[in-house]
């Protein structure tokens, strides 16, 4: 499967799912126009990386996902909780999945989001500041 | 009525208030994403030591699409929305207004009442539910102001003012605190 790079705009993340190294890095801003359309073909994305995958689930490569924003909007929110829930679905058949949260220095909020997420996923992140 | 006279009383008020920007008009994605980018550079230039600068910024945009959902419909001449960003020694202040139809006030009132009567912890409960239900436009419109209010301690307030028989001005004003930003109560 072809890795999957999105360039990043001013209303839009960038997205970097590197099948090479297994680094999945998806950052930057999020407030896309059309936020359904933006993020659907990413979690189609995954889902068929999963599903193309061995079928002895512990050969597949260990992945890290990097959640890497500077800012999203709340509406991006309910899909970046979307991808995380899918993440956990596959976490739990087997696959080999790190999480990493970034935030900036002094960003509470953003720290203060990770957290919750990882709550409500009920999944350990590593949190990563800059 | 555009004339010398009220362009100056308007920036002299402005200027009186501390005002970082001041925007009337149509508020369309294009514009709102140019507008946002000339704040944050704004922002991150007066607070680059304190962080307050992305808190001020993701209240701002919440705030700016929360007019875009609650515009009434209409042609854009009856869209004219407005958004001023202010800062005095200790706060940032933001206030957005836009047209609304009035039957759709009284929900909209509901859901901010909910939200201005809870505490913090009461707040990302409700956050919770709201992220975690099913995608709906209603949905999304009440994790905006929910956002708002965790982000900004829940400094909020409202008003209604009537317009004409079936439409009135909806203005939301945000107050973000810059000596005690909001904390997170949970530690790292």
């Amino acid at each position: 499967m072809k890795s999957l790079i999105i360039e990043g705009t001013e209303d839009s993340p960038s997205v970097k799912f590197d099948v090479n190294s297994g680094q999945f890095v998806i950052g930057g801003k999020s407030r896309p126009e059309n936020t359904v359309k933006f993020f659907t073909p990413i979690i189609d994305w995954i889902t068929g990386f999963y599903a193309k995958k061995s079928t002895r689930i512990a050969d597949n490569p260990p992945v890290v996902f990097v959640f890497k924003f500077e800012y999203f909007n709340s509406i991006s929110a309910k899909y970046i909780l979307d991808i995380m829930f899918s993440l956990k679905d596959f976490i739990s058949e087997g696959n080999k999945i790190g999480i990493e949260w970034h935030y900036a220095k002094l960003d509470d909020d953003m720290l203060e989001t990770g957290k919750e997420f990882s709550n409500m996923v009920n999944l350990k992140f590593d949190f990563i500041q800059h | 009525m555009g004339s010398i006279s009220t362009a100056f009383e308007a920036h002299q008020i402005m200027s009186e208030k501390n005002t970082l920007i001041a925007f009337t008009g149509h508020f369309d994605h294009l514009l709102t994403t140019l507008l946002l980018l000339n704040i944050k550079n704004k922002l991150s230039a007066l607070e680059s030591t304190s962080g307050i600068d992305r808190k001020v910024y993701s209240i701002l945009v919440e705030s700016i699409e929360n007019v875009t959902k609650h515009s009434s419909k209409g042609d854009d001449t009856q869209n004219i929305a407005i958004l001023l960003l202010s800062k005095s020694h200790d706060k940032y202040t933001i206030v957005t207004g836009n047209h609304i139809m009035n039957d759709e006030i009284p929900a909209l009132k509901e859901k901010l009442e909910k939200v201005l009567k809870h505490n913090q912890a009461e707040l990302k409960q409700l956050y919770r539910e709201q992220i975690l239900s099913k995608r709906t436009d209603d949905n999304n419109a009440g994790l905006g102001i929910i956002d708002i209010a965790i982000k900004s301690g829940n400094l909020m307030q409202y008003e209604f003012k009537p317009l004409t028989e079936s439409t009135s001005f909806y203005l939301l004003q945000t107050e973000i605190n810059i000596n005690k930003p909001v904390l997170s109560e949970v530690e790292a």
